[in-house]
């Protein structure tokens, strides 16, 4: 036991030292391990067919799954509006939670409130808490609307949003024209990517609908939308965690000279600059656009999967047609897309996008050969699972296993169709409601080259090292969230560009798997090519 | 479009809440009414006069069934019944487990989405559990659903006791948007003054009596057949009674937010009409002994 | 240089104007400049009392307590989080308590196990789901030696009977099964999880082996670690440490810890229980006292200082042999340490630190920093009780801030004002400061380094507390050419 003062070392490779693994032997006997043999006994059937059988059997226990609760996706929307404080009825802590969540993968700060709901509260109700709440964040925090979400707890006793916090407004705790709209989003009903939509659906339909402070009859006549008369395109990315989509999104409608307004637009407040000065709020769709939004030509929906209520919404009461378009991942979808804002807008797609374009099927050429008929196992939501679907295709990589723990039966059909569609998509399986421990026997019984997906991804990565190096996985990070490598969110999925960031991590993972393969020297070293 | 009416009956749990909804709405129906009846009671038998049956599939068992509540049609859980009257049972669990409030909220929710408030609907009448117990046997009052509440009364003591605090509830929700209390309904059960005393009731409230239903066994001998007074027997004395009250329901303009009375000014009233005996301090807490002692000597 | 009482005083008042009335006079209970003479903590502020609602509170819940804090590091069992998937989700990794074994084979930490509550899973109950969740754990991971459940706020809601099928599937697969009442609505904090879960630990687990026979021959030197949760390998650090003074560490709770050195107390009844964080254990530990006469102690590994008082503080309850092996570990280590602060002092002299953690940082570092010279000038607690500030008001100087729960606006405001060197607080806290050019670190999880704990621990403290304070970035806030702008303005200004 000493540390170097020139070479300070901390956990890893620290506890690698004899006096650690010493003390761990030491501690073994009080653990009443289990012998190696049986463990190494143990790990190798959690590996077989036989288990996978039973794993599939599973009908109630959930190990590693990969979505989270309605609220959480409700506070990342609401965070994309202007000055704009999340906040949420019910338990405080859920949001000390959700506010982790979102610091781990954007490393940046995030507001959110709670109006922190105990047993009382459980009891009698949590109007008094949402009457408090609402006038304190005001008072400390000043934002200029404050988006209200539900967490299971108030979702549980019933509390009646709507009722609690126009009394809020009539008990003068709040101004009556201070926007306040509000979303149920039930934690034990479908998961973040509802949330989404639902909070976005509440804002909406606040100012669309109710038009400022719902008057003593409740509302106010529906504002009668004039579709087209603002000529700007509303785009909604649905739940989004990269920023380089905004950004991108942005950029191509910029060069098409069409005007714009995100439906929530987080860019700014998540990447807040270090300057010396803190700020809780920047950026974000104003409450001008808002209101102005059902004047647009259309309503984009980047992520239709997730976004029905919203859909629904957009189409009934702005009377869009809210065209249909797939996530604009990869070449073709990109393509599709620019040519419905072109059809929308009248506006031509310009030679700067075209030459993008160009730019990438250059790299497609470029790397086709050793992306062709490798073999990736692709986890995620419900609209990032399809769009990778498709750029592996386009690409000429094959799709194995498809799981998304939150689609429905109806995207389940969907992908099929897709998959089934390509000569590229013949082996694979389509897998919803199963999580991650499911997909750990499926790569197991039927080894993928590479696992894409989300962070949550490394542990079967490691699981199956431990099989023996022949059975590694290896995680490509793509997804939400990234937790475990830095800077990941800054960068782009969407577009042209987009898909030049997928393939250019695509390609890259084959060579450094090769190379990780072929340094072994007098063995495998005539493939370890300068060259490739 | 024509406005759904929406009305929720509460009352004290036992007072004959589920049958006068179904003979009212069947006396609605008789006279051409387009009705639907959300059954919020986990018990589910607030259609079974209507449907002739023991007791309708719930939404809630269905959605457990078929996995969840978005794995469901319209068609399977709304049946029709007796003059087309739409019935429909948010259902919930056994006593004593789980959260039959949380079940009416979900089945409500479901409704919504899935266009159960179609525009030819007169009138949506909710039946619900005994008191406001928590938030979800309140989801019915909520903004944009019921508009008018009924409470079933009688002269007994808890039951407009009950009443008391149904209005109570009321009270929170009205301040915030279109819930009014509508009248009271008196089931009778044949105590002294009885209607006199509702009639009183109902006036401290601010709300009326809207109908007086008298107590008449052909409403149990139609029930045993599963039926409403007004299928079973429509020429009867009681069947005119339901026609009434349909009647007057259909006539109410009485929207009032309720002014509860206070657990003071609820006991004048009992002690008024000798419902309550007035308060003997000089036998609090003597035992059975005690008094046997006091009245040897 | 800390302010005086006065100066704290004062900020104190101006930061609570912006509060509504009713609530600038609760907030006002919870705030305090230190007076280092005073004993008893509870005329003077206000602890363990409900968050106001919409305050924006770093506090987190009754669940993150109990399966975050004291279930979560139990290594051999599967801690099942019951209800709804988001709480597990969403804490999945996050509290950094290592442990190394066979991941999901017999280790289940970095595992996710939950029941993923549906609606109908409210309205109907939970607790058939429940029981065949407990047999699929015991046919998929067969060497678990048992299963917690940490209930999520529908369980109490909708009034599941957990306990009656945790005694029912005990038996049915013969291993403990914990019912833990976690729900986060419960309490004010996670404290009350921390109580919950020690409650748990005393009527489900330390019993089970009461009637036995020790498998495992006790001796005069045994040591239970209590209220370490491995954080970065904390209790590793420290385990070598009590070794190296010749105790022999029969258990750790709960960092990397075992339902097995949980229910070995009963048969081993070790002769001292050594605990680190005494919030979060001091229940157990009292009851330990009480029913197997198993007496406490309290001590503080946190810089060399507190370390070698703390060393001789525990060896002074065993023999002399004991008594001189710690003073030989202490002299041992007093070269190394040396080295340590003759290389970091001189970059951290007179650095002003702000705190505000959890159970018992806020006042069990002050020594490390102090030992860096540096200066603690204001602390905090997310979730104390009145008996912490008790223990902390003499670890501080006179005048520091000390601050209860305090919000994110009152944090913002006294770094604004009080312009540390360094804020050590949570991820939450992190990035506004990083944005505001202070140099932070992350005092829950060891800002992904540690162990801090020991004499190991303390190197890295100290690299870890350099390297965040003279990292080159922080002098880089302002652009050069406003840098110019702004010295030119003052040149003008001084000229005139």
């Amino acid at each position: 036991m000493s540390q170097d003062v020139t070479d300070i070392q901390q956990g890893f490779p620290l506890f690698n030292k004899s006096e650690y693994q010493d003390t761990f032997a030491r501690k073994r006997v009080f653990e009443e391990a289990h012998s190696p043999e049986k463990i190494e006994e143990v790990f190798r059937w959690t590996t077989t067919e036989e288990y996978k059988e039973l794993n599939f059997k599973r009908q109630v226990l959930g190990v590693n799954p990969n979505k989270v609760c309605q609220p959480a996706g409700a506070v990342l929307c609401a965070l994309g509006f202007h000055k704009t404080l999340p906040y949420v009825h019910g338990s405080q802590g859920c949001v000390a939670y959700f506010r982790t969540y979102f610091n781990r993968h954007f490393r940046e700060p995030i507001a959110a409130v709670s109006d922190s709901m105990t047993e009382d509260a459980a009891v009698f109700g949590g109007q008094n808490n949402i009457f408090e709440g609402l006038e304190n964040a005001r008072k400390m925090y000043e934002p200029e609307m404050m988006a209200v979400s539900t967490t299971c707890m108030a979702e549980i006793i019933g509390d009646d949003l709507n009722a609690f916090i126009t009394n809020a407004k009539k008990d003068g705790r709040v101004p009556m024209d201070f926007p306040t709209p509000f979303a149920n989003t039930p934690s034990f009903v479908g998961s973040h990517t509802n949330g989404w939509d639902n909070m976005l659906e509440g804002i909406l339909r606040y100012f669309t609908l109710f038009q400022s402070a719902p008057a003593d009859d409740g509302k106010r006549a529906v504002n009668e939308p004039q579709p087209g008369r603002n000529g700007k395109l509303n785009i909604v990315t649905g739940f989004e965690s990269y920023l380089g989509n905004f950004r991108v999104i942005k950029r191509m409608l910029k060069e098409m000279g069409v005007d714009y307004t995100f439906l929530s637009d987080p860019e700014e407040v998540l990447d807040t600059p270090a300057d010396g000065e803190f700020r809780m709020y920047a950026g974000g769709t104003t409450q001008a656009e808002i209101k102005d939004a059902p004047n647009a030509i259309d309503t984009l929906l980047l992520q239709p999967w997730h976004l029905t209520k919203t859909k629904k919404f957009v189409q009934e009461t702005w009377n869009h047609p809210v065209s249909s378009i797939d996530i604009p991942m990869g070449l073709a979808w990109t393509d599709a897309f620019l040519m419905k804002v072109s059809e929308l807008t009248g506006k031509p797609i310009p030679e700067s996008l075209e030459k993008e374009r160009g730019r990438l099927i250059d790299m497609m050429a470029d790397s086709h050969q050793w992306l062709h008929r490798k073999k990736y196992s692709v986890f995620g939501d419900p609209d990032f699972v399809t769009g990778m679907c498709q750029v592996l295709m386009e690409l000429g990589a094959e799709p194995l296993h498809v799981l998304c723990q939150n689609g429905s039966k109806k995207w389940a059909k969907d992908i099929t169709k897709l998959l089934k569609d390509s000569p590229y998509g013949q082996d694979a399986e389509v897998y919803i409601g199963k999580d991650l421990w499911h997909l750990r026997s499926l790569v197991f019984s039927k080894k993928p080259d590479f696992l894409i997906g989300n962070s949550y991804g490394k542990f079967i990565q490691r699981d199956t090292l431990h099989k023996g190096k022949e059975h590694e996985v290896p995680l490509i990070r793509l997804g939400f969230p990234l937790f475990d490598r830095h800077h990941l969110h800054r960068d782009t999925t969407l577009g042209y560009e987009g898909a030049m960031y997928i393939l250019k991590t695509l390609v890259n993972a084959v060579m450094e798997r090769l190379d990780q393969e072929t340094m072994i020297m007098g063995k495998t070293d005539y493939g370890f090519d300068l060259v490739r | 479009m024509a406005m759904i009416r929406q009305c929720a009956i509460y009352g004290k749990g036992g007072i004959g809440k589920s049958t006068t909804t179904q003979n009212l709405v069947a006396g609605l129906a008789a006279q051409g009414k387009k009705i639907m009846i959300v059954g919020c009671d986990p018990k589910a038998d607030s259609t079974r006069l209507i449907l002739h049956a023991k007791a309708q599939s719930t939404i809630m068992q269905m959605a457990a069934d078929a996995g969840t509540v978005e794995d469901l049609e319209l068609d399977e859980v709304l049946k029709v019944g007796f003059g087309g009257i739409r019935c429909v049972e948010s259902g919930g669990p056994e006593p004593g487990v789980g959260c039959a409030g949380r079940g009416v909220i979900t089945a409500i929710n479901f409704l919504e989405e899935e266009g159960a408030y179609d525009e030819e609907l007169d009138f949506v009448f909710y039946d619900v559990l005994g008191d406001v117990v928590c938030g979800g046997f309140a989801m019915p009052i909520r903004e944009n659903k019921a508009q008018e509440i009924y409470i079933v009364v009688s002269g007994e003591m808890m039951a407009m006791y009950a009443a008391n605090n149904i209005a109570k509830g009321i009270v929170k929700y009205a301040t915030s948007g279109k819930v009014r209390l509508a009248g009271l309904i008196c089931n009778s059960r044949k105590t002294d003054r009885e209607a006199e005393l509702i009639e009183a009731l109902a006036e401290r409230l601010g709300t009326q009596m809207i109908h007086f239903v008298p107590r008449d066994n052909v409403v149990q001998r139609a029930e045993i057949r599963r039926m409403t007074v007004i299928e079973y027997d429509p020429t009867c004395k009681q069947a005119d009674e339901y026609r009434a009250l349909a009647q007057k329901i259909i006539d109410n303009k009485k929207l009032v937010i309720p002014k509860p009375l206070t657990m003071d000014e609820l006991e004048d009233l009992l002690l008024e009409f000798g419902i309550l005996d007035g308060e003997d301090e000089s036998i609090v807490g003597k035992t059975a002994a005690d008094e046997a002692r006091l009245a040897a000597a | 240089m800390t302010m005086n009482r006065q100066e704290s005083e004062k900020l104190i008042q101006e930061v609570l104007e912006v509060y509504p009335e009713a609530t600038g006079k609760q907030r006002a209970k919870h705030l305090l400049a230190n007076d280092p003479t005073l004993q008893k903590s509870n005329k003077c502020i206000v602890a363990n009392k409900k968050a106001l609602p919409g305050v924006m509170t770093a506090r987190g819940c009754a669940y993150a307590g109990s399966k975050g804090v004291v279930w979560g590091p139990i290594k051999d069992m599967v801690n099942l989080s019951h209800g709804p998937v988001g709480c597990g989700q969403l804490s999945r990794g996050g509290r950094r308590n290592y442990v190394t074994g066979y991941s999901g084979i017999t280790v289940f930490t970095d595992l996710n196990f939950t029941s993923d509550f549906q609606e109908k899973d409210v309205v109907f109950g939970g607790d058939k789901k429940l029981a065949a969740i407990i047999d699929e754990i015991n046919t998929l991971f067969p060497l678990t030696k048992g299963v917690s459940i940490q209930s999520e706020c529908p369980i109490g809601l909708i009034g599941d009977d957990i306990e009656a099928v945790a005694r029912k599937k005990a038996k049915d697969i013969g291993k403990t099964i914990v019912p833990t009442r976690c729900e986060g609505f419960r309490g004010v904090s996670q404290s009350l999880g921390h109580h919950v879960a020690n409650d748990t630990i005393r009527d489900w687990v330390l019993p089970n082996r009461d009637d036995q026979q020790a498998s495992i021959e006790s001796t005069p030197y045994d040591v239970l670690l209590t209220g370490d949760y491995n954080i970065g390998g904390d209790a590793w650090s420290s385990r070598v440490l009590m070794e190296s003074i010749g105790l022999r560490v029969i258990g750790q709770w709960s960092g990397d810890g075992t339902l097995s050195e949980m229910e070995l107390i009963a048969t081993l009844k070790p002769k001292l229980n050594l605990l680190h964080c005494y919030r979060s254990m001091n229940y157990i530990s009292r009851h330990m006292e009480e029913k197997y006469g198993i007496p406490w102690l309290e001590y503080n590994f946190f810089g060399p200082t507190k370390i070698a008082e703390s060393l001789r503080k525990i060896a002074a309850r065993f023999d002399e042999t004991i008594q001189a092996n710690a003073e030989r570990v202490i002299a041992q280590h007093q070269a190394e340490m040396d080295a340590i602060i003759a290389k970091f002092r001189p970059r951290l002299e007179g650095k002003r630190v702000l705190l505000f953690v959890g159970g018992l940082r806020p006042r069990h570092v002050i020594g490390a920093y102090e030992d860096l010279g540096m200066e603690v000038i204001g602390t905090g607690y997310e979730f104390a009780h009145n008996d912490d500030y008790d223990r902390t008001f003499k670890e501080l100087q006179d005048g520091a801030l000390i601050y209860d729960d305090a919000t994110s606006f009152e944090l913002e405001a006294f770094a604004e004002r009080l312009k540390p060197d360094l804020i050590g607080s949570g991820i939450k806290e992190k990035f506004v400061f990083h944005k505001m050019g202070i140099p932070f670190r992350q005092l829950h999880s060891w800002d992904y380094s540690g162990p801090y704990h020991g004499y190991d621990g303390f190197a890295v403290f100290a690299r870890d507390m350099d390297m965040a304070i003279n990292n080159p970035c922080w002098g880089k806030m302002t652009a050069p050419w406003k840098q110019k702008a702004q010295a030119v303005g003052t040149g003008v200004a001084e000229a005139a």
